[in-house]
């Protein structure tokens, strides 16, 4: 067990203090009388170990510290000075005790503030407060209050101490709380109210203190013992800094909550417009000038890229549009889009730009997806086709028409208006090959670039449709129909004809015109969907009679686009 | 042998808090020494030899780091032991402290339990 503070100044002054007990050795000297003090257990602290007749007691706050033993009253005057030094010293730790008391106090204000700046939770800053207040302030059970205004309630948002009643005692005593968390003062609660209140039952101390940001009172903290501690005015004090400087750190959490919340709202709002630009600005397009974002895409920024261009047309459009009303109008296309859109996807493409009756889209890892795409979406609408025949709507035929090669990417616009934009003759040249699938009569048209370019060819069945040489171009191109997106009948025809087509146009590229014209006729007429064997019977005829430049090489001049 | 522990500080109260912090190593047989300014502590030191020195580093005259470095990099007292005592936000003078010979740091305002068991720990009580 430790010593009291008076058996320990006394301990110092006669056992440890050099200078003390060389004073008191010289009065002995001096005076010629001899003297000894011993405790109360007889252990002999100071002075000689001679027996002596006289013994006076030192007392202090009615408690027998020890016994002076002297052999005569010479010896009194070393008493009373020993007394003298003895009340100094006792005085000295009784500050010394005091001080290093409010030092601890400091202390824990410092850590605690140093703690709660760290939380940015009100949760947390609670538990934090009680659990440092616990520290020194000598408690069984504490609570952390707090007044929710929209709710009309108060909540407990820390605990310390089992109390498996305390949120039923909260809402019970609602009104008690709320009326002294409006006072905002600090007390002691008096043993009587403290007996009188069932919710304090399990506590025989306690006392509480507003949690205060300027002259506003949002919570309390309420504290106490199971035993009789009795709290002091300066514990009161100190729960009082301890709970105003947890308002302040709440009150600073909430703000930092919600300014934090703003953020995210306004990061979320952000997110939400970044998600529909990417609708209207395909991410592809975004990602292919190197940028993660729409937002990090300046004017005049731009890629050059390799790429197949496919335009897809809707065939008649204006026949089937004539028959609806424009809402109607818009819903078919929109719904022909929704179909189309989720196949370009799939195969490695993206929409760049819808054309009221069609689309363009790009695929930036070569061909072969994009033929693919092509051929699906052919599929995709002969199934489509059969559900509008049972309502009697008329049927939906694309063209296609595909080119591959350099295109230019970029942003184009001024500083107030923006837009995505290609530039290349990759699409014009893909624009009138779409063209030329009208003409030809072909659901899929490509050029030999753009068959060069496929990784697997064997996946398709083609037939070569000569050169043409289209409006405006100086070079003519050489076209293939890719036929498997024919409907099944037609594809089964070409498919078995076209070792016979190939020869066909061999003869035809011979100027074999008349040997053209019957092969073709015969290949029309096993069945007379075949667009481009008629249209190269009706040449092959036209040409049997006309006179033919030494030159020809079978290039078809288109005169329009 | 009695052990000793020198506190040293020229502020009076700060002095007061330590033994007060430090009174029950006093039961153990410790002696406290103290000292409130530099030179009186090297004397000290020189002389009584302490195991442990709280030792205070902004003083007037010669300032705690001087004390330490005089002790350990010339007088070579290596048995003892040095804790440099400075106030919070002073850190950075940390190395330079060590650097000088100081054993330990710890700051002011401490904390008068970790105070203790940390001398307890020294001193091997």
């Amino acid at each position: 067990m430790s010593l009291s503070t008076a058996d320990r100044a006394l301990k110092h002054i006669l056992k440890r203090d050099k200078a003390t007990r060389e004073i008191l050795g010289r009065l002995c000297d001096s005076s010629g009388a001899a003297c000894a003090f011993e405790t109360v257990d007889g252990q002999l602290l100071w002075g000689s170990e001679e027996v002596f007749e006289h013994t006076r007691d030192l007392t202090h706050e009615d408690k027998v510290l020890g016994k002076f033993r002297y052999s005569s009253d010479k010896a009194l005057l070393i008493f009373d000075t020993l007394k003298l030094l003895f009340q100094k010293e006792w005085e000295k730790k009784k500050i010394g005790k005091e001080v290093l008391g409010l030092y601890r106090e400091i202390n824990m204000i410092y850590d605690l503030s140093e703690l709660i700046s760290e939380k940015i939770d009100a949760e947390s800053i609670a538990k934090v407060t009680l659990e440092e207040a616990s520290q020194i302030i000598d408690m069984t059970h504490a609570l952390f209050l707090i007044y929710d205004a929209e709710k009309d309630t108060v909540i407990q948002i820390a605990r310390l101490g089992e109390n498996p009643k305390s949120e039923a005692f909260i809402e019970q005593q609602k009104d008690v709380l709320k009326e002294l968390i409006t006072r905002g003062v600090s007390a002691i609660v008096p043993a009587e109210r403290i007996a009188k209140n069932p919710a304090l039952k399990h506590l025989k101390t306690v006392m509480y203190a507003p949690l205060k940001v300027k002259h506003r009172t949002f919570g309390m903290v309420i504290l106490g013992h199971e035993e009789e501690v009795e709290y002091t005015a300066a514990e009161l004090k100190l729960l009082t800094t301890i709970s105003l400087q947890s308002a302040t750190a709440i009150e600073s959490a909430h703000l930092y909550q919600k300014g934090l919340k703003e953020v995210q709202d306004r990061e979320e709002a952000i997110r939400k417009i970044h998600d529909v630009s990417q609708k209207f600005v395909p991410s592809e397009f975004i990602k292919s000038l190197g940028k993660a974002k729409i937002t990090e895409v300046f004017l005049g920024d731009l890629v050059e890229r390799e790429v197949t261009v496919v335009f897809v047309d809707i065939r008649g459009f204006t026949t089937i549009s004539e028959g609806l009303s424009p809402t109607d109008n818009f819903l078919f296309v929109n719904g022909f889009n929704n179909r189309m859109g989720p196949i370009v996807r799939k195969n490695g493409g993206f929409i760049m730009q819808y054309l009221g009756d069609g689309f363009m889209a790009l695929f930036t890892e070569g061909s072969q997806g994009a033929l693919t795409a092509s051929v699906e979406m052919h599929r995709e609408l002969q199934e489509y086709n059969k559900a509008r025949a049972l309502k009697e709507r008329l049927p939906v035929r694309i063209g296609v028409g595909m080119q591959s090669g350099k295109l230019i990417m970029g942003i184009t616009g001024d500083n107030e208006r923006l837009d995505a934009a290609i530039i290349s003759d990759t699409v014009n040249t893909a624009a009138r090959i779409e063209g030329l699938s009208k003409h030809f009569g072909t659901s899929i048209l490509l050029t030999q670039e753009c068959k060069a370019n496929l990784t697997d060819p064997g996946q398709f069945d083609f037939r070569y449709l000569g050169r043409v040489q289209p409006k405006g171009k100086k070079q003519p191109i050489d076209l293939y129909e890719c036929i498997n997106g024919d409907a099944e009948d037609l594809q089964n025809h070409k498919l078995s004809n076209l070792k016979t087509f190939d020869d066909a146009m061999t003869l035809f590229l011979d100027k074999e015109f008349a040997m053209a014209a019957v092969t073709f006729q015969q290949i029309f007429k096993s069945n007379i969907e075949d667009q481009p064997a008629k249209l190269f019977l009706n040449r092959a005829a036209q040409l049997i009679t006309q006179e033919i430049e030494d030159n020809w090489k079978g290039v078809e001049t288109m005169t329009t686009k | 042998m009695d052990k000793k522990l020198l506190i040293v500080d020229d502020e009076a109260h700060i002095r007061m808090l330590i033994e007060q912090t430090l009174e029950d190593l006093e039961d153990e047989g410790v002696e406290l020494l103290f000292a409130d300014n530099g030179a009186d502590a090297l004397r000290i030191i020189q002389e009584e030899r302490p195991n442990l020195v709280f030792l205070d580093v902004m003083m007037p005259k010669m300032n705690g780091m001087e004390v330490c470095q005089k002790v350990k990099k010339e007088l070579n007292i290596t048995e003892t032991y040095i804790i440099l005592l400075t106030a919070k936000g002073q850190e950075v003078d940390r190395q330079k402290g060590l650097d000088m010979g100081a054993n330990k740091y710890m700051t002011k305002p401490f904390d008068p339990d970790e105070m203790l068991s940390i001398a307890e720990e020294i001193l091997n009580l």
